[in-house]
């Protein structure tokens, strides 16, 4: 279970670990519903792991669609459920209540992994609509 | 927060996160945060500080010497993230933050939002030059010492210097660009691809400079406004202040006038024209724009053309354009730089030793006057008579400046000299009349208040002209080819002449004439400007008026007094100033005056030479120099001047010319003006302008030296009428200007009114002061004799008739103007204008003292 001590899951918590960036530049990319970051290639590859709903991996046009490169600040966050600065965001839980199950990630908590404060752009409408049937929540970045 | 390697906190925090997937539930941190915004920091969450010294033991790019907590309070507001996207999209204006460009306006022309580029258009800065030497292989300069200015890319001019520009069409848009060496250009634009990151699109303002520049040749009008509009959309707009006139320009209540009541953070109060509206309107600030209409009068306050007042012509949108006090051009502006105001600038009128209005002489021998000075350059009217040719000289194209007295013949062999009203014969200005203000090479250069080009300047040959009064020796003098009001200007002044000069000199003038001719030594100094360097009065310049033992009495240029002061004091000064002296050209009777003109000392100045004293007017003066004895001493001074051209004069050998157009000498007159010796005065003094020098270049050599200094002489400080071109005013002549066509122009029709204080003389008569009683249909008047009005009453006419000009604190009747017929008081008395408190109205008015008379209670 989770470890004492509160390090992040590493490989053995309930959640799966997402992936971590590899490398820094222009590729990175914030997924616009949970704010996870990686690099567009690996979006390519294994989709968000908090959102696997998006099927980014099915869909290379989904990648575009549902992330952007336009963010502010990143977080390494080791355990959503212990930070407070993961809290603060968000970034820790959410009720799911899976239709269908693709992976056994899909419990309700936010992966660890690198995340970002503030994403530039909101969903689109029709990606929204796909999060209400999924019943997951997605806040829209506030704007000034 | 935690310091590290500056540009790697992404790099740390990533790094963070890989080392506690391997090390597992060891690390005991919680997250790490890396800010975009704060370099050289990141901040760990964790429990203790130990886990932290813990987590970051081993990590290059950590340093583990500083480890801050952060309070509590603080804490949120690291997390916290203004978010500011802004999403650029094609036709926004952005300056470029980087590179050689930066700074500079762009527009965006595409936005490519996955690759975080854009492609904008900007004014190109190549150095052809240096581009064309790096393609043929020669040495390039390593670094430019200085960004090329902007300008448009000729592409011929590239194809001169051999650069090999190709016809490329943008897959993209599909457009034909010209690319050179890998940079793409359209019309004359540089389409630049860059990151949106090296964009700044917050505050940007263009200036109206830029965005004129950005505007396509062919673009229409419409092109500024939605250019402008967009631009509009995050402008700051100018402070609102109560009482402005506003309109509204966006929403439902768009051009809606109305004045400003109220002004709170971002909404402001208006009190709409319309009826059927409530009495005051909230509208955001943003929605509304600063309004004026036309005949406004405003001014400038920021922006490229601030601190320029002028009068609006038209309002079009958000731009104004009015017309500026000094450069009586149109500038466009926008409303938001703009506040009413009754302010009148007068503008920049000098630069380097170059003033407006001078004669100067250019780098390719053309010569012309300033008739604008702008920041940089001057605007100069060339000396071609047969067309107005205006030209744009930089200072250092300018040579010299032309101070010499010169003399010009008009059409009928009269002699002209500077101040001389000419009315012009031939030519495009036919009719224009104005006194000359220059004259070079046969050329005159005349001031024509009415003549709206070039600041009033018109340039004609001096045989095109008629002199209009002045000079004895002209038959054809006033009075009758010129229209009345000339003659009642003229005549009065010449009879008494003797009048004119204590006037104008302020000073006595003693005339001494003849007397010093011989000398004491200290007489090389009467006359002279010099510069007191000791004593209470150091600093200050001044002519020396007399001489007495040890000490001598100096007139100060800055105020009316005569100070006397120790010889040692005092050191000869070179630099007069510009004022000069306004060479007045006496009414034949002062010849008595040249004696005092003769110089008496050839010390004095290098120059002088013989000459000095040119003047000759026979009379006395020891017509020394040889040189002048050509000219009947006799005649009028004026005759002398016979050979007024410029070029005779300057052959004749005496005068040593002494000093080119600086006027360097001490010679009283600044500028040498005063050649004209006193007696020729009879122009206003004190036209700030420097009249020619009589002799070719001889600058005035001598002291005039007249004891005491002849009025005229006086430095025109005395007398500084005022604004650089205008008309002088003699004090002595009771305010008319003689020359002054302007003042003439004033009265027309009958002016006089009753209850006024004037002086009659009829032909035969001397003057007698009466006051009108009564002012005929036909434009005679009935005049009461006596000061006081108990005398006799005659009839007179128009011509007979002159005006008594009131003084300070005088009870006077307005004759011209809005006010015509109104009495009051004039208070104060400003150059040319009187200040006048009106008796109704109780309203301190400013009107020209021609249109004022004494008023008599009856």
């Amino acid at each position: 279970m989770v470890n004492l001590g509160g390090g992040g899951g590493g490989g053995g918590g309930q959640v799966a670990v997402a992936q971590i960036p590899t490398s820094f530049g222009h590729e990175l990319r914030a997924c616009l519903r949970c704010r996870l970051v990686k690099t567009y290639d690996q979006f390519r590859e294994s989709g968000c792991e908090n959102c696997p709903f998006f099927q980014m991996e099915d869909d290379h046009e989904r990648v575009v669609d549902c992330t952007t490169p336009n963010f502010t600040g990143l977080i390494s966050v080791m355990d959503p459920t212990k930070s407070w600065a993961a809290r603060w965001l968000r970034i820790d839980e959410y009720v799911l209540v899976c239709i269908y199950m693709r992976w056994g990630a899909l419990t309700g908590k936010f992966a660890p992994g690198c995340y970002t404060l503030a994403v530039s752009e909101a969903l689109n409408p029709d990606l929204q609509n796909i999060c209400e049937e999924e019943h997951v929540p997605y806040v829209p970045p506030k704007r000034v | 927060m935690v310091k590290c390697a500056i540009g790697r906190e992404r790099e740390v925090a990533v790094c963070l996160m890989q080392k506690c997937i391997d090390r597992g539930p060891e690390l005991q941190i919680r997250s790490a945060i890396a800010l975009d915004h704060l370099k050289n920091f990141i901040y760990i969450e964790a429990d203790k500080e130990a886990h932290v010294k813990e987590a970051i033991k081993g990590m290059r790019n950590i340093f583990t010497g500083k480890i801050m907590l952060v309070p509590i309070k603080e804490m949120t507001d690291v997390l916290s993230v203004e978010s500011k996207a802004i999403d650029i999209s094609r036709d926004t204006w952005v300056r470029l933050k980087i590179g050689t460009y930066k700074g500079d306006l762009a527009k965006v022309v595409d936005v490519d939002n996955v690759r975080q580029r854009a492609t904008v258009k900007v004014i190109p800065r190549i150095d052809l030059q240096a581009l064309s030497n790096k393609l043929e292989g020669r040495e390039v300069p390593k670094k430019k010492a200085f960004t090329p200015p902007a300008r448009f890319m000729n592409i011929d001019e590239a194809r001169e210097l051999h650069i090999r520009v190709e016809r490329r069409r943008d897959p993209a848009t599909g457009d034909y660009f010209e690319k050179i060496e890998g940079m793409m250009f359209k019309d004359g634009f540089l389409y630049k691809n860059v990151s949106l990151k090296s964009l700044s699109t917050q505050n940007v303002q263009p200036t109206f400079d830029e965005l004129e520049k950005f505007r396509q040749p062919g673009e229409t009008g419409d092109g500024d406004m939605s250019s402008l509009s967009t631009l509009f959309a995050n402008r700051k707009k100018g402070h609102f202040m109560k009482g402005d006139r506003v309109i509204v320009v966006k929403g439902d209540l768009r051009n809606l006038k109305g004045w400003v009541e109220k002004v709170e953070e971002d909404t402001v109060h208006i009190k709409p024209n319309e009826k059927g509206l409530p009495k005051t309107l909230a509208i955001s600030d943003k929605d509304l724009c600063k309004y004026f209409e036309p005949g406004n009068h405003v001014k400038v306050v920021s922006g490229a053309t601030e601190g320029a007042t002028g009068m609006v012509v038209s309002v079009e949108g958000h731009v104004v354009n009015l017309v500026s006090d000094t450069t009586k051009e149109l500038i466009r502006v926008f409303a938001d730089n703009v506040v009413e105001s009754s302010e009148v600038t007068s503008g920049v009128t000098k630069i380097g030793d170059y003033e407006l209005h001078d004669l100067v002489v250019l780098d390719d021998n053309s010569f012309g006057v300033i008739i604008r000075v702008e920041s940089e350059a001057f605007q100069v009217l060339k000396g071609v008579p047969e067309r107005p040719d205006v030209a744009l000289a930089r200072l250092r194209e300018i040579k010299y400046k032309v101070d010499k007295k010169i003399f010009a013949k008009d059409r009928y062999k009269n002699t002209l000299s500077v101040k001389d009203v000419v009315k012009i014969l031939d030519g495009p200005c036919r009719g224009k009349q104005g006194p000359v203000e220059h004259i070079y090479k046969g050329v005159l250069f005349i001031y024509d208040r009415h003549h709206l080009e070039h600041a009033g300047f018109i340039c004609v040959k001096s045989e095109s002209c008629m002199m209009v009064g002045g000079s004895r020796a002209n038959g054809e003098r006033n009075g009758n080819s010129f229209t009345s009001k000339f003659s009642h200007l003229r005549t009065p002044p010449r009879v008494p002449t003797s009048s004119m000069r204590p006037p104008r000199g302020g000073y006595g003038g003693h005339n001494n004439f003849g007397g010093r001719g011989g000398g004491r030594g200290h007489d090389a100094l009467i006359g002279a400007t010099v510069k007191i360097r000791l004593g209470h009065y150091k600093g200050c310049k001044g002519r020396v008026k007399d001489v007495k033992g040890s000490t001598v009495r100096i007139e100060l240029e800055s105020q009316m007094k005569v100070v006397a002061v120790d010889r040692s004091h005092i050191s000869d000064n070179v630099n007069v100033t510009p004022s000069r002296e306004t060479s007045r050209y006496g009414m034949g009777s002062e010849t008595p005056m040249h004696p005092s003109r003769t110089p008496l000392h050839p010390y004095m100045t290098p120059m002088r030479d013989s000459g000095v004293t040119p003047y000759h007017d026979g009379m006395r003066t020891p017509m020394r120099d040889r040189a002048w004895n050509p000219y009947t001493p006799m005649s009028p001074p004026r005759d002398n001047w016979e050979d007024g051209n410029p070029g005779s004069w300057g052959t004749s050998p005496q005068y040593q010319p002494g000093s080119p157009p600086s006027r360097a000498y001490e010679a009283p007159t600044p500028g040498s003006g005063w050649t004209n010796t006193p007696s020729n005065n009879y122009n206003e003094a004190g036209t700030p302008r420097d009249s020619g020098s009589a002799y070719a270049n001889a600058p005035s050599p001598y002291l005039p030296s007249t004891p005491g200094g002849q009025p005229p002489m006086t430095p025109s400080s005395a007398y500084l009428p005022g604004t650089p071109g205008g008309q002088p005013m003699t004090p002595g002549s009771g305010g008319l200007d003689m020359m002054s066509p302007v003042v003439g122009a004033d009265s027309e029709g009958p002016w006089f009114l009753p209850d006024i204080l004037v002086n009659v003389r009829r032909p035969g008569d001397d003057t007698t002061p009466g006051v009108i009683r009564e002012v005929l249909p036909d434009g005679s008047s009935k005049i009461a004799l006596g000061s006081s009005g108990n005398g006799d009453v005659v009839t007179a006419l128009p011509n007979e008739i002159e005006v008594v000009p009131p003084r300070k604190l005088d009870k006077i009747k307005i004759m011209g103007g809005a006010h015509r017929g109104a009495t009051g008081k004039l208070i104060g008395i400003d150059g040319t204008d009187g200040i006048v408190k009106v008796d109704d109205t109780l309203d301190v008015k400013i009107l020209d003292m021609v249109s004022l008379a004494k008023l008599v209670q009856a």
